[in-house]
């Protein structure tokens, strides 16, 4: 806009006078120094007839009736709430006169539109996709984890729950643990290393003294090692006992129990 | 308070307010999207904004009739920008119309026989003004809706645009004019 001066008044001050003027703020002098720039400016004052007919034009416009569905599916889609009832009286006020709608949800309305309040924040949180991606990937190392553990979901059918088939199944597989680290090269490799550096860091012990045979000249016979054997004729050598409780806790026992598990082997020995 | 006992559970109180304000958010909508089927889809969508954030409306920070229109003009801004490519594709298609054997709004204005009925006249009347707003700019269409529709104040429109009052002020004048002088080209020879 030029900014040229017109009866006093400015064009850039005229502008900003407009919307007082139509709204009827303006008065006095102010008015008329106003409308004596509109007369004589050949800028300011065909744009205050435009101003002026944009504004009537604009009274042609009335208000229009919001769609009667407005405010039930505001509702719905708010608090959730959705019933007949609601509907019944959207129905009614279309067909009558617009009337505020009594509408109290029951008990079970209110409680299920608590109940979506209160786990919608928590599902929103969880349909975040950083929270999405973490249980995908939790729910993927599981599954690997299982796989590698050799747990296969179609075996889940065939468990026994009871205490001595979980007890079996917790042995062997710390069995099948305790096979598997001990089979592991490095672990084997290790355990070497360490045995090979104990036995390298340890004192050496002192041989056991050995009899010199090629210098014996006492023409004694040698003298064997009879530990083993009784010295007497009558002693009860017990051989073997392959099963069952130790030999020694058998003979404790009653003597004349036939159930007795032991296979006895007497020898007599002769000394010449 | 409407608002207090709505933040605290109360479903009356919300109803209360989506049955007292639906009406003007909705004409809002539907002046400034130009779709009844927009109009009613956005009013939604500022109900539900509304209900998400009713929680952090400071009363002391202005009016509650001043805090919903900001939430409806920021949606309406959002949604001139997210539809602002369709807008560009169909005006290029009513270029490609226009060319070939479409005719501008006024001479189809012309060409139509003057209705007897004057309420007719005044609703014909009316949706043209309607599609004559619709060609504003969104600044100049806003300052124009919020002041000659919804009669808010300079200090209020300034509150909603926060943008200052002279501002506000020049916005509303330059979208009177500008719609006056797309009214004149189109109803010189009808009226």
């Amino acid at each position: 806009m030029p900014d040229k001066t017109s009866n006093g008044m400015q064009c850039h001050e005229f502008d900003g006078l407009v919307s007082d003027a139509l709204d009827g703020a303006l008065t006095g002098s102010r008015l008329e120094g106003f409308q004596a720039h509109a007369r004589g400016c050949s800028v300011c004052g065909p744009l205050f007839a435009e101003v002026q007919a944009g504004r009537n034009w604009l009274k042609n416009l009335t208000e229009v009736e919001p769609p009667v569905s407005l405010v039930t599916n505001i509702l719905a889609s708010t608090t959730g709430v959705d019933t007949q009832r609601l509907r019944a009286n959207v129905s009614s006020q279309s067909l009558s006169q617009p009337s505020r709608v009594s509408f109290r949800p029951s008990w079970w309305e209110r409680a299920q539109a608590w109940a979506s309040g209160a786990i919608e924040p928590i599902w929103g949180t969880v349909r975040q996709p950083r929270f999405a991606m973490s249980f995908g990937m939790a729910f993927f190392s599981l599954s690997v984890a299982l796989s590698v553990l050799g747990v296969k979901p179609a075996d889940l059918r065939s468990v026994s729950l009871r205490p001595a088939a979980i007890r079996h199944t917790y042995y062997n597989t710390q069995a099948r643990v305790v096979r598997y680290y001990d089979n592991i090269k490095l672990v084997y490799e290790v355990q070497a290393a360490v045995r090979m550096l104990k036995r390298n860091t340890e004192p050496s012990e002192a041989a056991p003294a050995k009899k010199d045979h090629k210098n014996d000249t006492t023409q004694q016979p040698e003298q064997k090692q009879d530990r083993n054997y009784s010295q007497n004729e009558n002693h009860l050598i017990l051989a073997c006992a392959p099963l069952g409780p130790s030999v020694f806790d058998s003979l404790n026992q009653d003597p004349l129990n036939p159930d007795l598990p032991v296979v006895s082997v007497t020898t007599y020995r002769r000394f010449v | 308070m409407l608002v207090r006992r709505c933040v605290a559970g109360d479903a009356a109180a919300w109803e209360e307010i989506v049955q007292t304000y639906n009406r003007r958010i909705y004409n809002i909508c539907y002046r400034f999207a130009g779709s009844a089927d927009d109009a009613e889809d956005l009013a939604q969508e500022v109900f539900i904004k509304m209900y998400r954030t009713l929680a952090s409306y400071d009363s002391s920070k202005g009016a509650f009739i001043t805090w919903v229109t900001t939430i409806t003009r920021n949606l309406l801004v959002d949604h001139f920008r997210k539809t602002k490519n369709d807008r560009i594709t169909d005006s290029l298609d009513a270029a490609s119309s226009a060319h070939e054997d479409a005719q501008p709004l006024s001479e189809q204005i012309q060409d139509q026989s003057a209705p007897p009925d004057a309420r007719v006249r005044g609703r014909e009347v009316g949706e043209t003004v309607h599609a004559a707003l619709a060609k504003l700019s969104p600044e100049l269409r806003e300052a124009v809706i919020l002041r000659d529709l919804q009669d808010f104040d300079y200090r209020e429109i300034a509150t909603v645009l926060k943008v200052p009052e002279g501002t506000v002020k020049s916005r509303i004048n330059r979208g009177r004019a500008e719609l006056a002088r797309l009214l004149q080209r189109t109803y010189k020879q009808v009226i």
